[in-house]
């Protein structure tokens, strides 16, 4: 749900956010630094430097004091309430938006699980070429559209 | 950004504090389609706040809450 900016991202950049979601996808966690860099045959800093651009975009979110991936939305790089499985592997969401996302990201199915935030109930919801199996459940989405990249860990 | 079993539980957890805004699985499924559904596409672009605004307002999704601003 970033709000999209652009400005300051070369080729070599979008490249870098290319190789960094294809390896989130295939490890099914969030590369760090050190193992993109290596996978890509680059030194650390280069790879340091423009996951900062991308962040400055809006085009993925890193840890400001370590550097390394927060989010790759939809894709969460720490565990979180939002689990989502497709195609034998699992990854975290940052919320339920994102949840969604990841099924909808790979073009898979999905499976999405996680607890109501009132009652602590478990929540799973399959999602078949985009259908959710599950429409008891509502999202709530509780900040105004304006304010989702100033809050986006409180949203 | 959460789900919940029902509406009822939407009400109970906000325990009086302003609600936002609700949609269904199907209607998250929706968007989530529009929103994500390239972001793994070799050719991605950053969507424009334009491009996103029209994301929403295609699923009915307008006034105030939903203005993605400037």
């Amino acid at each position: 749900m970033a709000r999209p900016r652009i400005e300051g991202l070369d080729p070599s950049d979008l490249e870098l956010r290319n190789a960094t979601y294809q390896v989130f996808v295939e490890l099914g966690r969030a590369p760090s630094i050190e193992e993109l860099a290596a996978a890509r045959g680059q030194p650390v800093d280069v790879v340091r430097d423009g996951w900062r651009r991308l962040h400055e975009a809006h085009a993925l979110v890193v840890d400001h004091e370590t550097s390394e991936l927060l989010m790759a939305n939809p894709f969460a790089a720490r565990a979180t309430d939002f689990r989502v499985y497709a195609e034998e592997r699992t990854w975290f969401a940052n919320c339920a938006w994102d949840a969604f996302g990841i099924g909808a990201a790979l073009g898979v199915d999905s499976v999405i699980e996680t607890v109501c935030p009132d009652c602590s109930d478990p929540i799973q919801i399959s999602v078949t070429a985009g259908v959710p199996d599950d429409l008891a459940s509502v999202f709530h989405v509780l900040v105004p559209a304006a304010q989702w990249w100033n809050d986006i860990t409180h949203t | 950004m959460l789900l919940f079993r029902s509406e009822e539980h939407v009400n109970r957890w906000l325990a009086g504090r302003p609600r936002g805004a609700i949609l269904s699985t199907a209607e998250l499924s929706d968007l989530a389609t529009a929103w994500w559904g390239d972001r793994l596409a070799i050719d991605w672009k950053p969507h424009t706040r334009e491009q996103n605004q029209r994301i929403l307002e295609d699923l009915g999704l307008t006034g105030p809450f939903w203005d993605l601003g400037s």
